[in-house]
């Protein structure tokens, strides 16, 4: 058979034409590519048992089920971490814009302005606050990097796993505060820790024992 | 034989021509995803996508009937029908069962393969007329690779001619004994290999080879001319199997052939069907060298010793 | 006139006119095409006659194997798309042709019409088994003969080939 013989003159030829073609750029590119030896017949197999080796192996795929997701049918069960969109918890935002300032692709849009509070004590001082008038993000541009969600230091933007808000326009892919809200539902509890893991760091430092200098207010602050 | 029998006769073959491609065409679809970890098509049609070629019809049927502009007109938009008309002919003599055929000829096996032979032409027309190299390249890639399959094919098929003492495909089959699966079993491997060369179809696809030269003689046509190539295709393996059938395995013969000797034709060339969807999915495709020496140094030299082999046999036992 | 001969009218029509349109035609595969419609046509000159295995025959061999064998090296060589002036051949050549094709159509419908005459001749011997016997009992000599005359022409043809190979470059097996 044709293999057959391919087979056996590649391996004749072999070694004298890896000695003569030392000089050969490609040649010994292709030998460092190739294993050093040529495989033997019996290892490959020949030819006849590979080509019932292949309507086996096709066989035997074909009797096991497939593990198809049939996803519009069937949801896909995500992993608590999966990147799908971002969900916007908007009582913890200060609009202190380090999400915006740090978005590789500045696609977080945030307005805001102060608003002044009444002292809530006679006398007291007024408090001012930041209100957050915007938060929009611009899923065209977003590239799903999650530095927004790492920076944010009061814990107001989640990963979501949700994953079907897909557009016609691409105009329509800036989601408003409202719809990033809406998308806190679907943010699931974090995942539980793996055993033997360090405790999470709240759990560390409630646990720890309260340190008696710090109990009172150090003398020097006001 | 009435005008209504000629009528009623040739719309039954149209009605097989039209539905058993398409039921070849859906087992390929499951088939080759099962055995590839996928499911296929499953929302055509309700149930498992079992309508999927019906929509794609309605797809190709709405397409824009393009001709390239430099192209030879007549004969680019002739090839497909050629293609086609070659296999619904083939298909009007293979007997389903005893007595029950589109027309019976006397000659049938020759019929046949001559009608399979004009076939050829199809792949040819198109892809001189696409005036695109590698619509060209491919109709080189066919005739030359048709040319050489035709012979150790004819080859074969003669050998089960002279075992049975004719050329009726009806005389063949009731000549037909067990014993033939072994003694025109190399007959049989040649025929087969040869008849999946004839198609085109992996592992020797090189005239559409896909990843080498687009879709060769196919590769300027859309909408129904390119969905008559792919029935003629499909057409192609149902004559095939057919014929592989009523050569080599028997056809209607079996337990209970008086009654069910259809259904002994249909499952034996089902099961050759899928051995070709089979094929098609297990192997890689050859190279073009390798193609020509397995027709010339393997299968002519293995069909001439099959009809050796037979030809002595007849002539001791007779 | 019955239907067979309105059918071998018919047929012989197309014949004839395909292979003048193959000979006429500025297009070099169309000319091939054409044959294949003049070959074509034969066989149902052959079917008609009641020759059913020479028909079918020539379809396989003719149609099948020549012709393909022939678009195969108009495409290994040259084809264009649309009429080619350069395979025209020149007003003697044509004028020689017609009359050398003039001369073959007169000596065999002469040949024909003086063996034969007007008289109708009874059509037997067209079955696959009498051929059989026919070929391989009365004229098995001249039927051995061809085929030694093809497998000369094979290895000669084989031996060409090889002689014209480049001496240093082996043939590839």
């Amino acid at each position: 058979m044709s293999d057959d013989d391919s087979v056996r003159t590649r391996a004749e030829r072999g070694p004298e034409r890896r000695g003569a073609a030392t000089d050969n750029m490609s040649d010994r590119t292709m030998d460092a590519e190739q294993p050093e030896r040529e495989p033997e017949r019996g290892e490959r197999g020949g030819l006849v048992p590979g080509i019932f080796k292949g309507l086996a192996t096709t066989a035997r795929a074909m009797v096991t089920p497939s593990h198809t997701a049939e996803y519009p049918d069937v949801l896909p069960d995500l992993p608590p971490r999966s990147r799908g969109t971002i969900a916007l918890l908007e009582e913890n935002c200060t609009s202190c814009m380090l999400c915006a300032r740090e978005c590789p692709d500045w696609c977080i849009y945030i307005d805001s302005h102060k608003e002044t509070l009444p002292a809530t004590t006679e006398g007291g001082r007024e408090r001012q606050r930041n209100v957050l008038d915007r938060f929009g993000i611009d899923f065209s541009l977003c590239m799903y990097c999650g530095i927004c969600i790492e920076v944010c230091p009061f814990d107001a933007l989640f990963w979501s796993p949700e994953f079907e808000y897909a557009e016609t326009d691409i105009r329509d892919m800036l989601h408003e505060k409202d719809r990033l809200g809406e998308w806190m539902a679907t943010v699931p509890p974090p995942p539980a820790l793996d055993p033997g893991a360090a405790d999470a760091a709240e759990v560390t430092a409630l646990s720890k024992p309260v340190r008696p200098g710090r109990a009172t207010p150090p003398a020097g602050r006001p | 034989m009435s005008l209504l029998e000629v009528v009623v006769r040739s719309v039954v073959v149209l009605a097989a021509f039209l539905v058993l491609p398409l039921l070849v065409g859906q087992t390929e679809h499951k088939v080759m995803a099962h055995m590839q970890g996928r499911l296929g098509p499953m929302y055509a049609g309700g149930f498992h996508g079992w309508a999927q070629l019906v929509a794609d019809g309605v797809k190709f049927a709405q397409k824009e009937d393009v001709t390239p502009r430099e192209a030879d007109r007549w004969v680019f938009r002739l090839a497909p029908a050629v293609s086609l008309v070659a296999y619904l002919v083939a298909l009007s003599v293979l007997p389903l069962t005893s007595g029950v055929v589109g027309a019976d000829v006397g000659a049938g096996v020759l019929f046949v393969l001559a009608a399979m032979a004009v076939g050829i032409l199809g792949p040819l027309m198109a892809g001189w007329a696409s005036a695109n190299k590698y619509s060209l390249l491919g109709g080189m890639r066919a005739a030359a690779q048709l040319l050489s399959y035709e012979l150790p094919m004819v080859l074969a098929a003669a050998s089960v001619a002279l075992a049975a003492g004719t050329l009726s495909l009806s005389g063949i089959v009731e000549q037909w004994h067990p014993l033939w699966l072994v003694w025109q079993l190399p007959g049989a491997v040649v025929f087969l290999v040869a008849a999946v060369a004839e198609l085109q179809r992996v592992p020797f696809d090189m005239p559409m080879a896909d990843s080498e030269i687009v879709f060769g003689p196919l590769t300027e046509y859309t909408g129904l001319r390119f969905a008559f190539f792919l029935l003629a295709e499909y057409a192609g393996i149902v004559v095939m199997s057919l014929l592989f059938t009523v050569l080599f395995l028997g056809g209607w013969q079996g337990p209970f052939a008086a009654a069910l000797g259809w259904l002994w034709t249909l499952v034996k060339a089902s099961a050759v069907a899928f051995v070709v969807i089979w094929f098609r999915v297990a192997w890689p495709r050859l190279r073009e060298d390798q193609l020509q020496r397995l027709a010339w140094l393997v299968l002519v030299p293995l069909g001439l010793a099959q009809l050796a082999i037979t030809g002595v046999w007849v002539v001791l036992t007779t | 006139m019955t239907t067979l001969d309105v059918l071998f009218t018919a047929v012989g029509v197309i014949a004839a006119a395909s292979a003048v349109l193959s000979v006429t035609t500025r297009h070099v595969v169309h000319a091939a095409l054409w044959l294949v419609v003049t070959l074509g046509t034969l066989a149902g000159c052959y079917l008609v006659l009641g020759a059913e295995l020479i028909a079918l025959v020539q379809v396989l061999i003719y149609v099948g194997a020549v012709v393909v064998l022939v678009l195969f090296a108009l495409m290994l060589t040259r084809a264009p798309v649309g009429p080619s002036a350069e395979h025209d051949t020149g007003p003697v050549q044509r004028v020689a042709a017609a009359v050398v094709a003039a001369g073959t159509t007169a000596l065999l419908a002469g040949v024909l019409l003086a063996a034969l005459g007007g008289r109708t001749v009874q059509i037997h011997g067209g079955s696959t088994t009498e051929l059989a016997t026919q070929l391989f009992g009365r004229w098995v000599w001249p039927f051995e003969l061809l085929s030694v005359l093809l497998l000369v022409s094979l290895v000669a043809a084989l031996a060409i080939s090889r002689l014209r190979a480049d001496p240093d470059s082996e043939v590839r097996s």
